[in-house]
């Protein structure tokens, strides 16, 4: 994720794959197809459907594929703009629970637990890395793919540059996705 | 009839569900998401835009799945 969040000059997003056993900690970060400018990120609607139907066909449930939605931040801000608050409210509203997840290119993070069952309620959980639980190697070529393959860019961006791939990340930086994870500490029972 | 039935909803929703011959999927709509906006999904049967007054058949499989996930960062 943090490779796909630095690899180009959009936004990027996409949902976290969680363990079954633990519906808040992602092991996975999947893209789906999108338009994104410097400072948006919209899903396209049939690569969302798609996405469900593959992960259904894989033996997921959707509680472990659809409620952890995550994507990044051009500056230091993690802090949800009014865009995100909408989507989170009306896509995520009818579900029983779902995550908020955002990761500034700036390092600073956001992540808020929303939840519909009782009375309702959402809390901001904290984001860690879990680094006992094993991670594939990096493999920039098939995330630089994943990138090329699933973000249209849309309007103008920053400065007018145009997308470098970073080939020199500092060793902190040189996370799998697998490493970006949300933990939280049980504070949602 | 049994179809199969996809939705975030709720606790999520992704199993073989018995519908009446002759259901609709504006029929299946409103009875799985009350008060639920259509435009707010994008329908689909057996993987294909579906429209609302589609009769459904036994083994189709139906999708209700959110659309316009946007995010962006604060101006
Ligand atoms: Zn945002």
């Amino acid at each position: 994720m943090l490779f796909l969040r630095d690899v180009g000059s959009t936004e990027v997003g996409g949902f976290g794959l969680t363990n079954p056993q633990d519906l808040l900690f992602v092991e996975d970060f999947v893209m789906v197809q999108q338009v994104c400018s410097a400072v948006t990120v919209a899903f396209d609607d049939d690569s969302v459907a798609e996405f469900f139907d593959q992960q259904i066909d894989a033996g997921r449930r959707p509680e472990t594929f659809g409620r952890v939605w995550i994507h990044s931040h051009p500056g230091t801000s993690a802090e949800p703009s009014n865009v995100d608050e909408e989507t989170f409210a009306r896509v995520f509203g009818r579900s029983d629970w779902a995550v908020m997840a955002i990761l500034a290119r700036g390092g600073q993070t956001y992540a808020r637990l929303q939840y519909h069952v009782g009375p309702g309620g959402s809390l901001q959980i904290p984001v860690a890395v879990d680094w006992s639980q094993p991670f594939e190697a990096t493999d920039w070529t098939a995330w630089q793919q994943e990138y090329v393959d699933n973000v249209r860019r849309d309007g103008p961006l920053r400065g007018g540059t145009f997308d470098k791939i970073r080939t020199s990340h500092a060793v902190t930086e040189f996370l799998t996705d697998h490493e970006w994870l949300l933990q939280t500490e049980k504070g949602m029972s | 009839m049994k179809c199969m039935y996809i939705n975030n909803d709720g606790a999520g929703f992704a199993d073989y569900i018995e519908i009446p011959e002759g259901t609709t999927v504006a029929q299946l709509f409103a009875q799985r998401v009350p008060g639920g906006q259509p435009s707010d999904y994008l329908i689909r049967v057996n993987r294909q835009p579906a429209v609302a007054d589609q009769v459904l058949e036994a083994g189709d499989r139906i999708s209700f799945t959110p659309t316009k996930i946007e995010g962006a960062c604060p101006a």
